[in-house]
């Protein structure tokens, strides 16, 4: 791999946070994970300070998004990825405490790849992120070309 | 107005209207008596004028005799002879007559004597007058007149009647002013009893219009309360609305955070374990390599639990206990999270009115729980039941909730017998859903209604959550619902909805 995947963690719990990295380390996925505690911090580096994006041209992202952010929703963030133009092609995983059926239909609308219910079981979680592991393995990142 | 001056107000008028009766009654009875006592006035005047007139009557036949008397002496004409006959003939007939009219008055009476006495004289001289003249003795009889008017006798006559007629003038004045006095009297009582009336009708008049007044007040007061209730209630309405859903969106709030911090709690709780395994294995592993020194290598790699010795067996027992009583805390207390989401999902539900055969609602509900009513040898009888317009889901929830719940606490050993009865009353369908169950103890009946409280033998797997989501679901339908139960012998819920209800929520959430 040359240009390896950059996982972008938009998390603000930092306990979640630490469980979901430790769980993908644990599924063997040694990839870099870049944890962003709140929506503008990871707005600012996923769009750069014009808020073109054309920053991430080219790069390898894969975007870890909860919805329940203190400054704003993930739903935002999904959105604005989906209709960037450089941004559009990298897949969104939503991870979230809901599991209601109206929010998880409006996440795929707007365009999210993966959409994985935090669970309260310990096994269940962990076994949704090592599927998460096995996700990064299969899917095809796209290419660094311009 | 206060209802003591309303009292007040009321009572006066039945006084009023009482003295107004009290007056007439009165005047009538005035009236009654004073003009039957100016009628014997009356009487009376006249009675005084007929004696008056029989005095002169008498006066006059006397008169008449006297005179046809002379007359015939002189001229011998025998129609002067029928003349005088016919005057003495009147003459006692008369005077019999005055004092029969006399005979109350004392005075008249000895009159009347007197004059009887004088008359009865005069009568025999007339009679020896015409004697005299029929034995042709004319000197005799012309004599006898000079006589007869010399004597006394006419003179008494005259005296007796002018007293007589000085006393009937004196009764006559006497009588004339009484009669008087008593029309005056009738006439003025008449008068202020009028005046009297009048001025009760016209206190009566005003009262009437001034409650009439307060009336028409009260009347426009209440228009405009019942306008002002109105709009009050829809404003009270609108800011329960609000109200609710603020602890609706509270409620999704609340419980979407809490999960968040139990994530944490289970993932590090997870976490815990796998070093609690880690650890023992280290400490297994530590205290075979210092009591053995060949210990075997492969011992530490191996996936088996490690062999411990007592003491720290123990210790993993306790750490395993304590683990297990968090894991199965944070279990429920996510289950209980996640009834509150549910319920307040199904809360932010929009209800729409739909035409329902109810019976057939009921019989695909029986349908899908006909395995665990066989299970539980029980049958479900649905008698026939009222069509209802409302909302189908949450008849479905209702329904299924509580035959769900007739199934499940059915006594053991007895065959179930679960019965769903409607009827409609004044526009609402009430539906009965009964079974022969354990019961409900009476003091429990407000209780099981409440979110996450159960009542009796908790042998049951559940929530706490159904009746309290049922009741949620017919009070949006618009209805009520209540148990009617005794322990060991079966409940029967009741559920009253409207048959016709119409989604009356305004569609802003």
């Amino acid at each position: 791999m040359s240009n390896p995947v950059t996982i972008i963690m938009i998390e603000d719990d930092e306990g979640h946070a630490r469980l979901i990295e430790r769980n993908i380390r644990r599924s063997g996925v040694n990839n870099e994970i870049l944890p962003f505690r709140n929506g503008t911090d990871a707005v600012g580096y996923l769009f750069g300070p014009d808020g073109s994006g054309i920053d991430q041209k080219g790069r390898a992202l894969l975007i870890l998004l909860d919805l329940n952010l203190p400054d704003m929703t993930g739903i935002d963030i999904l959105k604005r990825v989906k209709e960037n133009k450089h941004l559009k092609s990298t897949p969104v995983v939503v991870l979230t405490t809901t599991d209601d059926s109206q929010e998880i239909k409006r996440c795929y609308e707007f365009g999210c790849n993966v959409y994985i219910t935090k669970p309260v079981n310990y096994e269940s979680f962990a076994n949704a992120i090592r599927q998460l592991g096995l996700f990064f393995s299969v899917i095809q990142v796209p290419p660094a070309a311009a | 107005m206060t209802s003591d001056a309303k009292r007040r107000r009321a009572l006066g008028q039945i006084l009023l209207l009482a003295a107004g009766l009290l007056v007439l009654v009165a005047i009538s009875a005035g009236s009654v008596l004073l003009v039957n006592k100016a009628r014997q006035d009356s009487a009376w005047v006249v009675h005084t004028v007929e004696v008056e007139n029989q005095i002169n009557a008498v006066l006059l036949e006397l008169r008449r005799a006297e005179s046809a008397a002379r007359a015939y002496l002189l001229t011998r004409w025998p129609e002067f002879l029928t003349d005088h006959e016919q005057a003495v003939a009147n003459v006692v007939p008369y005077a019999d007559k005055l004092a029969q009219l006399t005979v109350d008055n004392p005075l008249q009476v000895e009159n009347v004597k007197k004059m009887r006495a004088a008359i009865d004289i005069r009568l025999d001289q007339f009679r020896r007058e015409m004697d005299f003249i029929k034995r042709d003795e004319p000197a005799s009889a012309a004599a006898l007149v000079r006589e007869a008017a010399a004597g006394n006798t006419n003179a008494i006559i005259r005296d007796v009647t002018d007293k007589m007629h000085a006393e009937e003038e004196r009764l006559f004045d006497l009588r004339t002013a009484n009669a008087d006095r008593s029309q005056i009297l009738a006439s003025s009582v008449t008068i202020a009893g009028s005046c009297i009336v009048i001025a009760l009708g016209a206190i009566a008049a005003f009262q009437v219009r001034r409650s009439t007044r307060v009336r028409d007040e009260a009347e426009t007061k209440l228009r405009d309360l019942n306008v002002t209730l109105e709009t009050s209630v829809q404003e009270r309405t609108a800011d329960l609305r609000e109200a609710n859903d603020e602890i609706q969106r509270f409620a999704y709030i609340v419980s979407h955070d809490l999960r968040s911090p139990l994530v944490n709690i289970m993932g590090f709780t997870g976490e815990l374990e796998e070093l609690r395994g880690d650890i023992f294995k280290r400490i297994a592993a530590l205290s075979h390599s210092a009591s053995e020194a060949a210990a075997l290598p492969q011992n530490a790699t191996d996936s088996a639990e490690p062999v411990l010795e007592s003491a720290d067996k123990q210790l993993s027992d306790d750490f395993s206990e304590a683990l297990g009583f968090i894991k199965s805390s944070i279990a429920k207390m996510d289950r209980l999270i996640t009834a509150i989401l549910n319920l307040t999902r199904e809360g932010r539900r929009e209800f729409s009115p739909d035409r329902i055969n109810t019976r057939e609602l009921i019989e695909s509900i029986a349908a899908t729980v006909a395995h665990q009513a066989a299970e539980a040898n029980a049958q479900i009888r649905i008698e026939p039941l009222p069509d209802i317009t409302s909302d189908r889901l949450a008849l479905e929830q209702i329904f299924s909730n509580l035959i769900d719940n007739a199934l499940k606490y059915l006594r053991d050993g007895v065959p179930g017998d679960i019965a769903i009865r409607g009827r409609t009353k004044l526009g609402f369908a009430i539906f009965e859903i009964s079974d022969n169950g354990r019961g409900i103890d009476p003091k429990d009946h407000q209780r099981i209604f409440e979110l996450f409280r159960r009542a009796g033998t908790q042998d049951k797997p559940g929530q706490g959550i159904g009746l309290a989501h049922v009741r949620a679901l017919v009070r949006r339908l618009g209805g009520t619902m209540s148990v009617a139960s005794e322990l060991h012998k079966g409940s029967t819920f009741t559920i009253t909805l409207p048959v016709n209800w119409a989604a009356k929520r305004k569609a802003d959430v």
